[in-house]
């Protein structure tokens, strides 16, 4: 290959560079820097895809060509050069991928030890099977062979094309199609991993399904792909985390995920994001822009979405359900907290296509410091959703005097049997809230973080157990140094 | 630079003729017209309301003066007739002196039309200046380039105006024609006036275009009462670009009937802590009628209070839109700020589309917004019916509460009465045709 050379050099030069937090200094091989259809040649050579994936993925980059980058959402950020990111980078150990925990690189587990997720002792506690994404490519993919008994596939994207290509041509870009949008169409041609899930009729996942996602290479921007589907009367929870090791460089984020819900089926989706929100000036942090859309393709299925996002420097993100069966219901319940100079723009879309749909909305933006917050979502409501209903609840919270909160609700309706209710409140923190906690013996930062969880405690409680715990946790580390 | 804009502009902007600083802003606003064009859907602030393709007739001209008498349409007329006031009436957009009724003006009142006003050299920079929001400024722009009357109405400090004033704009001639009027509304501080503004038409295919500036000083109090009855083939915009300083206070509530597509926009600036605002509409549509009701408060000083609310009853295949937008600018502390928008959908066929938005950079406020959209209560509506009351009469007793809080609102008993008359009318137009 003629990048070779160039990529153990442009490895070389990156490594030894770091100067801040503590990314691993694992060799990695990289695709040269910048975005061509000789780069997206490159990633699916390396990846062993089929004809038809390398078709695929050249399509969407052609078309991405012609793309403009929206420009449409309430945050700020410079210019993005997509020649200057490396698009693909993996252990070096690809080709010797670890059957156990024991082979893995020590350093690997080292680094998921400090951002404080220890791996082993999470799979002996919580029984959860863990798909950590390292950079792009899986190193780790536990409790297979119990899913398996279940029916349950399980595996990263990557090993997906190669063991069910057939599902995955079947299935892959039916919910973000490959024009959706400038993001989600580079996503496409791009994409490095992510995750696979496949529940068989009737099959209630035996356990919650979870993979921690971090962004480790310097320069490398990060395209993942997740596609879950759902037969029939099946069920699945997914838990999806995310912490990144500091680091001076913007850093690109353009995921896709993609759910498929059939008949009688449900997805619990449940993320935690906590990437690098780049330091008090601003400077540094992940760019967050990320296609998340839901079909609750067959009647009476269920989507539910739970978000507690308290990281990257910009975050662009609107997790959504095509309300497409009859009876079937679409949730979404977020907490966006923003600190610093952090921009958070998200939120949802809910397309009432079928009877008798429904859907709810619980959002909780926390602005503090000099950030800024935006709510923005969709309901919309088609000429055939009958009895379709929707019920919507925004409330911002501001603390302190120099941060913003948005609310940009589009409310839709083409049908007179169908109940749209919107509501939204923006209000600082209780003066007199504070003061009792301060004189109950709480310290100031104490008090806030227990009136914040307060708060968010409508989509806390929402989040499977094991990710409450952190998120509560999560919700005080992040508001650090706001007040005071 | 848009072709449809400027074909528009060549058939009926005005020749700059006129005082010096006039002519410099109208030719600032043709510019300015002809590089933005009408807005269209790709345009965030016009998402619901495609002006571009409503204006898609190419062969729009200027209205002519209509000297005759006009024959208003059997219950067209003005609802406030009644009511003893000072009186602009405007035809076609030209003002009728015999129509009006403007003898025995108060000292320190102003009261005429800005034709007048303009040949005796009186100046209004800063209101041809205000171009309001971004989503109005190709409106204030087109009507800046293209208004040569509208009305002027000035109070000295300290003035309560009496009598109400009425502005009463009749449109019986169609055909592709255009009104574009411009208003000046300047009342000193303290001063006070209740406005009755109807704009009645009946010319089929026309379009009219109204741009009001107000400016309140402090303390001053404006309590405007609106009726928007335009001809079911009419293109209307009406546009209010306030300033409203401490302590004021502006009051606006709207019906709107008419019109095959409407936009009422409203701009409201507070320049001083105190000051309060609202604009509350209600509207009644049918067969494929599209009313579109935007309203942008900016709470740019601490201290201020706004509502809005607009309710809308849709039948047919009628299409409502309400835009809200409350901004509280970075240390625009303790403001207060309200949005309502509720519709009922009476057919299949009807839509409504809602944006609520909140853009807030200060802490300590209150800031609330809600949406409603559905259909009528069918408990409530059983309720009635369980009661002996039959079906039609329940349903209109339903929705005529559902307005009451926009119309009962009206403090001028008598124009309030007029308007829930009006109101009431619609139905009485629907039942007609059921039979």
């Amino acid at each position: 290959m003629v990048a070779t050379r160039e990529t153990v050099e442009a490895v070389d030069e990156a490594v030894g560079k770091y100067k801040y937090g503590f990314s691993t200094d694992i060799e990695s091989e990289k695709a040269p820097k910048g975005l061509s259809e000789d780069t997206v040649r490159f990633i699916s050579a390396k990846k062993n895809e089929p004809e038809w994936l390398l078709e695929w993925r050249l399509d969407a980059f052609r078309r991405w060509l012609n793309m403009e980058e929206p420009d449409w959402a309430k945050v700020n950020y410079p210019k993005i050069d997509y020649q200057d990111a490396y698009y693909y980078s993996a252990p070096k150990s690809d080709d010797d991928r670890p059957k156990s925990l024991d082979e893995i690189d020590p350093k690997i587990l080292e680094t998921y030890d400090k951002l404080g997720i220890p791996l082993v002792e999470q799979m002996a506690l919580a029984g959860i099977a863990v798909d950590a994404v390292f950079d792009s490519v899986s190193v780790a993919t536990t409790f297979k062979e119990r899913l398996a008994e279940a029916g349950v596939i399980f595996c990263s994207f990557s090993e997906a094309v190669q063991d069910h290509p057939e599902l995955v041509r079947q299935y892959l870009g039916t919910v973000v199609p490959v024009t959706d949008n400038y993001f989600a169409t580079l996503n496409s041609a791009v994409f490095s991993d992510g995750s696979f899930v496949y529940v068989p009729k009737g099959v209630r996942c035996p356990m919650e399904l979870s993979t921690y996602f971090r962004i480790n290479e310097a320069d490398t921007g990060q395209f993942e792909r997740t596609l879950i589907i759902v037969e029939d009367g099946a069920y699945v929870s997914y838990l999806e985390g995310c912490t990144a090791p500091m680091r001076d460089e913007h850093q690109l984020h353009a995921a896709v995920v993609e759910l498929v819900c059939l008949e009688d089926a449900e997805i619990k989706y449940s993320t935690v994001q906590n990437w690098y929100p780049g330091d008090e000036d601003g400077n540094g942090g992940i760019y967050n822009f990320v296609t998340k859309r839901g079909d609750c393709r067959g009647d009476n299925s269920k989507i539910s979405w739970t978000q507690v996002e308290t990281g990257s420097a910009v975050t662009w993100k609107y997790p959504s359900c095509v309300l497409r069966g009859d009876n079937s219901v679409g949730e979404f319940y977020s907490i966006a907290i923003s600190n610093n100079l952090q921009q958070v723009d998200s939120g949802t879309k809910m397309i009432h296509l079928g009877k008798n749909t429904s859907s709810r909305i619980i959002s909780k933006g926390i602005s503090a410091g000099r950030s800024s917050s935006t709510y923005r979502g969709l309901v919309s409501v088609h000429k055939k959703a009958e009895d379709a209903r929707n019920f919507t609840q925004c409330d911002s919270l501001l603390i302190g005097d120099r941060c913003s909160a948005h609310t940009v609700p589009y409310i839709e309706s083409k049908n007179p049997s169908a109940i749209l209710e919107h509501e939204a409140t923006t209000s600082k923190l209780s003066e007199d809230q504070l003061f009792y906690c301060r004189q109950r013996g709480l310290d100031e930062e104490e008090a806030v973080a227990l009136l914040v969880n307060g708060f968010c405690r409508d989509v806390l409680q929402q989040l499977p157990m094991e990710f409450a715990v952190e998120a509560q946790k999560l919700v005080g580390i992040s508001l650090e140094g706001s007040v005071g | 630079m848009s072709d449809q804009a400027l074909t528009y502009l060549d058939a009926n902007s005005v020749a700059t003729e006129g005082p010096a600083w006039l002519d410099v802003r109208r030719k600032a606003a043709h510019a300015s017209f002809a590089d933005a064009g009408f807005p269209h859907r790709r345009v965030e602030a016009w998402r619901y309301t495609d002006l571009s393709r409503l204006m898609a007739k190419t062969d729009w001209h200027p209205a002519a003066p209509h000297d005759g008498a006009v024959l208003v349409p059997e219950g067209r007329s003005n609802p406030f007739s009644s009511i003893a006031s000072h009186k602009l009436v405007f035809v076609n957009g030209f003002f009728r002196q015999d129509l009006s009724e403007l003898d025995g003006l108060p000292e320190g009142v102003e009261i005429l039309p800005l034709e007048t006003a303009l040949e005796r050299g009186t100046k209004f920079e800063s209101a041809f200046d205000a171009n309001g929001p971004e989503a109005m400024a190709p409106i204030a722009a087109l009507n800046t380039a293209c208004a040569r009357d509208g009305a002027v109405i000035r109070l000295n400090e300290g003035i309560t105006l009496e009598q109400p004033v009425q502005l009463i704009h009749y449109t019986p001639d169609g055909g592709a024609t255009v009104a574009h009027t411009r208003n000046v509304i300047e009342l000193g501080s303290g001063a006070s006036m209740t406005l009755l503004e109807a704009q009645i038409g009946w010319g089929g295919a026309y379009l009219v275009d109204r741009v009001t500036n107000l400016n309140l000083g402090e303390r001053a109090s404006l309590t405007h009462v609106r009726l928007e009855d335009e001809d079911t083939d009419a293109v209307h915009l009406s546009t209010v670009l306030g300033d409203v300083a401490s302590n004021a206070s502006y009051k606006a509530n709207t019906l709107a009937l008419g019109g095959r597509a409407g936009r009422l926009q409203s701009a409201l600036h507070f320049t001083g802590e105190g000051a309060h605002a609202e604009s509350n509409t209600a509207y009644l549509l049918r067969e494929t009628q599209h009313l579109d009701s935007t309203i942008v408060v900016d709470h740019a000083v601490p201290g201020c209070t706004s509502g809005a609310l607009a309710k809308g009853v849709l039948d047919d295949e009628a299409i409502g839109v309400f835009q809200g937008k409350v901004i509280v600018a970075p240390h625009a502390q303790k403001s207060d700020a309200k949005q309502m928008s509720n519709a009922l959908l009476l057919s299949r066929d009807a839509a409504m589309n809602a944006k609520p938005e909140l853009e807030i950079y200060a802490d300590d406020v209150q800031c609330a917004h809600g949406s409603t959209i559905g259909e009528l209560d069918g408990d409530a509506l059983f309720y009635l019916r369980s009661r002996g009351i039959e079906e039609q009469t329940a349903r209109q007793m339903l929705i005529s509460a559902f307005l009451g809080d926009v119309l009962e609102q009206i403090s001028h008993e008598v124009a309030r009465d007029a308007l829930t008359e009006r109101a009431t009318q619609w139905f009485e137009v629907k039942k007609e045709g059921e039979v």
